[in-house]
């Protein structure tokens, strides 16, 4: 049972949540003038320049258990390349892009580690770290691109970020050999020992990104209100501050992410000081909550994805389509066996033909995703022009279990600062990091290096 | 930005952390039992010198792990955390590197088993070592418990937020359990939420507050009595003078912005629920002058021992034994745990211990393959799961002996589940308490058991077989070596499944594990993948019949079940304690934790395997009792 009691029309709902909205980069392009005093390689800094005054959005969507790569790689490189199989969904969108063939992810392999590929698949594919192998004490892997690029710019956006994905993660058991189920469930981390929880139920996702009163109905009571909620917050940051200096090491990591989470609402009731000059209007019906179908599920949080972009309520979003490991059966394609089963296939014809179905069931609902943000106009362009998805896995082939090679898309054309529509090879282990550098770049919080990264990835743009 | 630490470098640390610190803090002396006939010279030095002391010796020691240094048990003990890691690394086969000539499975095994003796015959008394949990927040059954037994009101909050994250097999793990932004968000929506149905309920609003003011002088007063009382049994302790201050201050605030009493309330109750003393579950760090160990004090153990055995704060007996201090000893802790284990809020553990460590939670969401199965349905799965739980409810309320989960000759049917089992005479939904036919005999048989450890559509011994020694004989098998071949399901021509079983096994590699593990599984092979009795799968004769390693024959379940209960009872019970003790503790287990899984096992011994005698041995314990400062290296 849910106590968050909301008997309310939809239409009720949405004019009381006010998904009317500003939009505010025509006021405020922090994250960008960030970008210029940068060192970002002159090629890239030129196209910026040209690129409109538009905020930047990215996302990051991770699927399991590799693919079936000889249905995914294209033949031909640079523009216009072949839409294999498992890519074929996406030819309504394929000049907005590329497929990135090589890269690897050398933490991802057990480098001394032993078993335990697909918990690493998932910890690694937006960190870059090697995990520490624990089934419970002291989990450890590093900080991720999107939470880079959240702790620099998260705060232009009521959300810094969004945590999604379809499963919840196991009730019980082990997930993955000596891994704890933290590493498989979860791809987003905010530090090197906490990962980010991720949001499973859609109705849930619209509450939190539209549900909580519209600042433009603000009256003295709700004001009072408001008042009190922040001395609340006073109250229990005081005291976990207080805890905080008598307790060791490893407890203040807990009490950081507990003050951490108290600033994050502490900044939203701020930010309603300074909101709406522009509005739009979203119509949405509510989700009623996790839907069976599978498919309607990921397409709803794909909704949400758009819509927290299209109303600037975050720019950086994760999704993991399923967890590390899924065993996920697919009977809605006729494909009921479970995914992680099939992909030890052994190199059984009828076991691939059946990956080959599972991975391009994946990428049309990415093709979905795509396609709603380049309906969705932005300034003379649209919202895929302005934003860049990352999708794929950290595992290539399901059997073999290996890192290189990676089966990775990146959407969209960061403001016209990628040459999208192409398929690009990379050098034999060039580490995915290199790709999260040149995307941080784009976003327009640039570092000097995430994970193992040894450099910017060239050839994004021509 | 942190860069993961190199296998190598660890290594290089830990060795580094046990140059630096004495490991023990009290000189052990002599090591009380000597290595009968020097087992470390017979079973573990010869593995040494053949296949790591080429690379790991003194002088130029690979990773500076120098294993030649090692020439006696004593030398084993001082360094258990690298032995526990080269036992680790040698299983995994991860040593010695794929380019040297590899140990046979049988001597990775024996040397594995060589070490565990090493550790065994650590000297318990040479030091104490309770060990040490991270500051651990409610889950999300202890927050809504929680919330049930301070308010009164069965309201499931924590139903909506996030999945907690599941470590060591559990999902209390203090290490595991983070606060993501999301989750502070829905802990003051649940607050605010949890307030208001408070205010709004007037029986529960008097319950909570009882106080009232004769007059206008007194309001302030009784309000104060009001807050003080229900932040107490939130924080699951007194509040200081200075908590209590700061939160009449928040009060007079909302009062001074002509906030409505409804708001007043609110405000208050909504900074208790979402403070850290009422979200996290907080221990005082030792004082360094107590030698780094101190006694929990008694509202730290009324805590444990609640979270632990009903998943919920402590009751107001709890409180008030923790208050006279009387909880402080081992009698009474063992009391108030027997009290608490007949109470129903222990079916707590049933739902979240036996629910993990059985995963009867995974249960509900397994479905089998709807054309090999056409009479299966959910009603049949849900007795599935209620057999089982039914089950070890029983043992916990009755205080029943634990190895007749190998072997009882009982179980709990409703109509449905009888059906299933061929069972006469048994109607309705109710549950009831029935003999057991010849071939099923304890947990292990099991239709939800039996449905969790096949495939959709088959059975698998070798599946039923890992899990049996995992999660009951506390004997894991090391993973397979990477791109073994998957047998192929349902290819009749390469006879039966066993038949294909038993040519994979005349692969050396394979054997050594497989012997005991498909062994287990042939056991239980007259039960099919929703564990329905039968006698030929397909065109083929059950053979149910095998061999366990020391040449003890069986043939089918029941016969199987009795070898368990008459040759396995101590790895059964090593097991059970072990995976207790991590829920108990919501920490992983270390080595020095033997001390405390060896008293467990020995007790259980010597009074008639009582599961009360169990639970008494744990929260008495050191480990239960006391706590550690911090020894992250």
């Amino acid at each position: 049972m849910s106590i968050q009691t909301n008997r309310l029309s939809r239409r009720t709902v949405l004019r009381a949540a006010g998904i009317s909205l500003a939009l505010p980069w025509l006021e405020s392009l922090a994250p960008r003038s960030g970008l210029a005093n940068s060192t970002v390689p002159g090629a890239m800094a030129a196209s910026v320049d040209a690129a409109a005054t538009m905020p930047q959005r990215m996302a990051f969507i991770f699927v399991p258990n590799g693919v079936h790569l000889s249905d995914w790689t294209p033949r031909r490189e640079g523009y216009g390349y072949d839409l294999p199989h498992i890519l074929a969904p996406l030819a309504p969108v394929q000049e907005d892009v590329m497929v990135l063939s090589g890269l690897t992810h050398d933490k991802g392999r057990a480098n001394g580690d032993g078993a335990g590929d697909h918990a690493r698949s998932a910890s690694v594919f937006l960190t870059g770290a090697q995990p520490r192998k624990t089934a419970g004490s002291n989990i450890r892997s590093g900080i991720s691109v999107d939470q880079v690029a959240a702790k620099a710019a998260g705060h232009a956006t009521k959300f810094a970020s969004l945590e999604l994905g379809c499963e919840p993660g196991r009730s019980a058991g082990n997930c993955d050999s000596g891994y704890s189920c933290a590493y498989s469930s979860n791809v987003s981390w905010s530090s090197e020992a906490s990962p980010l929880g991720k949001e499973t139920n859609p109705r849930f996702v619209f509450d939190r990104l539209f549900g909580d009163g519209n600042s433009g109905m603000r009256d003295k009571d709700s004001l009072r209100r408001e008042a009190l909620k922040k001395s609340v917050l006073d109250f229990i940051s005081e005291d976990a501050r207080s805890l905080h200096s008598r307790l060791a090491a490893n407890d203040r990591r807990k009490l950081d992410e507990y003050l951490g989470g108290v600033r994050e609402v502490e900044r939203r009731i701020e930010r309603t000081d300074d909101e709406p000059k522009v509005s739009i209007d979203v119509d949405y019906p509510i989700p009623k909550g996790t839907p069976d179908d599978y498919a309607e599920h990921i397409r709803l949080m794909c909704d949400m994805i758009v819509m927290a972009f299209q109303t600037d309520r975050t720019r950086i979003a994760t999704f993991m389509f399923a967890d590390a490991g899924s065993n996920r059966g697919y009977r809605h394609i006729n494909v009921p066996d479970g995914h992680h089963d099939l992909s030890h296939h052994g190199g059984d014809a009828k076991k691939l033909a059946k990956i080959s179905e599972i991975n391009r069931f994946h990428v049309a609902q990415l093709a979905y995703l795509l396609k709603r943000l380049k309906s969705t106009s932005e300034g003379e362009g649209n919202l895929l022009d302005n934003s860049m998805i990352c999708y794929g896995s950290a595992i290539s082939d399901g059997n073999r279990h290996n890192n290189e090679n990676l089966p990775i898309l990146l959407a969209g054309r960061g403001g016209r600062s990628i040459d999208a529509g192409r398929h690009i090879r990379v050098a034999p282990e060039t580490p995915m990091c290199n790709l999260f550098l040149s995307m941080l770049d784009r976003f327009g919080t640039p570092v000097d290096f995430i994970g193992d990264s040894t450099g910017r990835l060239p050839g994004l743009t021509i | 930005m942190p860069h993961p630490t190199s296998h190598l470098t660890m290594f290089t640390a830990t060795l580094a952390f046990f140059a630096a610190v004495p490991v023990l803090a009290v000189d052990p002396g002599p090591v009380s039992d000597p290595a009968p006939a020097n087992s470390f010279a017979t079973n573990v030095a010869p593995f040494l010198q053949t296949h790591c002391i080429g690379c790991h010796s003194a002088d130029d020691a690979e990773g500076d792990v120098a294993l030649d240094q090692f020439t006696d048990s004593a030398k084993v003990q001082q360094n258990y955390d690298l032995w526990e890691k080269i036992v680790r690394l040698v299983r995994d086969h991860q040593m010695p590197p794929a380019d040297e000539s590899q140990p046979t499975s049988e001597e990775i095994i024996a040397l594995a088993a060589a070490v565990d003796t090493e550790l065994t015959k650590f000297d318990c008394s040479s030091e104490r070592h309770p060990g040490r949990v991270t500051l651990r927040r409610l889950n999300k059954p202890e927050y809504n418990n929680t919330i049930r037994d301070l308010t009164g009101l069965d309201l499931q909050p924590a139903n909506d937020f996030p999945s907690d994250d599941v470590g060591n097999g559990f999902d209390n793990m203090a290490d595991v359990l983070t606060i993501p932004p999301v989750l502070m968000e829905k802990y003051l929506a649940a607050a605010y939420a949890i307030a208001e149905q408070v205010y709004e309920d007037e029986s529960v609003r008097k319950r909570l507050f009882p106080h009232t003011a004769a007059s206008d002088e007194e309001r302030v007063d009784a309000a104060k009595r009001n807050v003080r009382e229900f932040a107490t049994r939130a924080f699951r302790r007194p509040i200081t003078t200075d908590e209590a201050n700061r939160l009449f201050q928040i009060m007079r605030e909302a009062w001074e912005k002509d906030s409505s009493e409804a708001e007043i309330y609110t405000t208050i109750i909504v900074a208790i629920l979402s403070n850290p003393n009422f979200l996290f579950r907080v221990e005082q760090e030792p004082a360094a002058d107590t030698g780094g160990i101190h006694i929990l004090n008694g509202y730290e153990l009324a805590s444990r021992l609640s979270y632990f055995l009903w998943s919920s704060m402590p009751d107001e007996r709890l409180f008030n034994l923790a208050a006279s201090g009387e909880l402080q000893h081992h009698e009474c802790l063992e009391n108030e745990a027997r009290r608490m284990l007949a109470d129903p809020k222990a079916r707590a553990l049933v739902d979240n211990f036996a629910g993990q460590w059985l995963q009867l939670r995974d249960v509900s969401r397994l479905m089998p393959d709807p054309q090999a199965f056409p009479d299966f349905d959910g009603e049949l799965r849900t007795a599935m799961r209620r057999e089982t739980e039914m089950f070890i409810e029983t043992m916990i309320r009755e205080d029943r002996n634990v190895l007749e989960f190998l072997n009882a000759d009982y179980t709990f049917v409703n109509a449905r589940l009888a059906k299933h089992y061929g069972i006469s005479d048994v109607d309705g939904e109710e549950f009831q308490r029935v003999p057991l036919p010849k071939e099923r005999r304890g947990v292990l048989t099991h239709a939800g058991i039996l449905m969790l450890t096949s495939n959709p559509t088959r059975t698998s011994p070798v599946k039923r077989g890992k899990w049996i020694l995992e999660n009951v004989l506390a004997e894991a098998p090391p993973p397979a070596p990477p791109n073994v071949p998957e047998l192929e399901a349902g290819d009749d021509r390469l006879g039966s499944l066993r038949e294909q079983m038993e040519q994979h096994r005349t692969n050396e590699v394979c054997a050594s594990c497989h012997r005991t593990m498909d062994a287990l599984g042939f056991g239980l092979e007259r039960f099919d993948a929703i564990g329905a009795a039968r006698d030929r799968d397909g065109k083929f004769e059950i053979d149910a019949s095998g061999e366990l390693p020391g040449g003890r024959q069986f043939d089918g379940a029941a016969d199987l079940m009795r070898i368990l209960r008459d040759e396995k009872s101590k790895q059964f019970c090593k097991c059970l304690t072990e995976k207790l003790l991590i829920y108990a503790l919501g920490r992983g287990l270390s080595s020095y934790d033997r001390c405390t899984i060896n008293d467990a096992v020995a007790a259980l011994e010597q009074n008639d395997y009582r599961f009360g005698v169990l639970v008494a041995s744990i929260v008495t314990s050191d480990a239960f009792t006391m706590r550690e400062g911090n020894i992250e290296p």
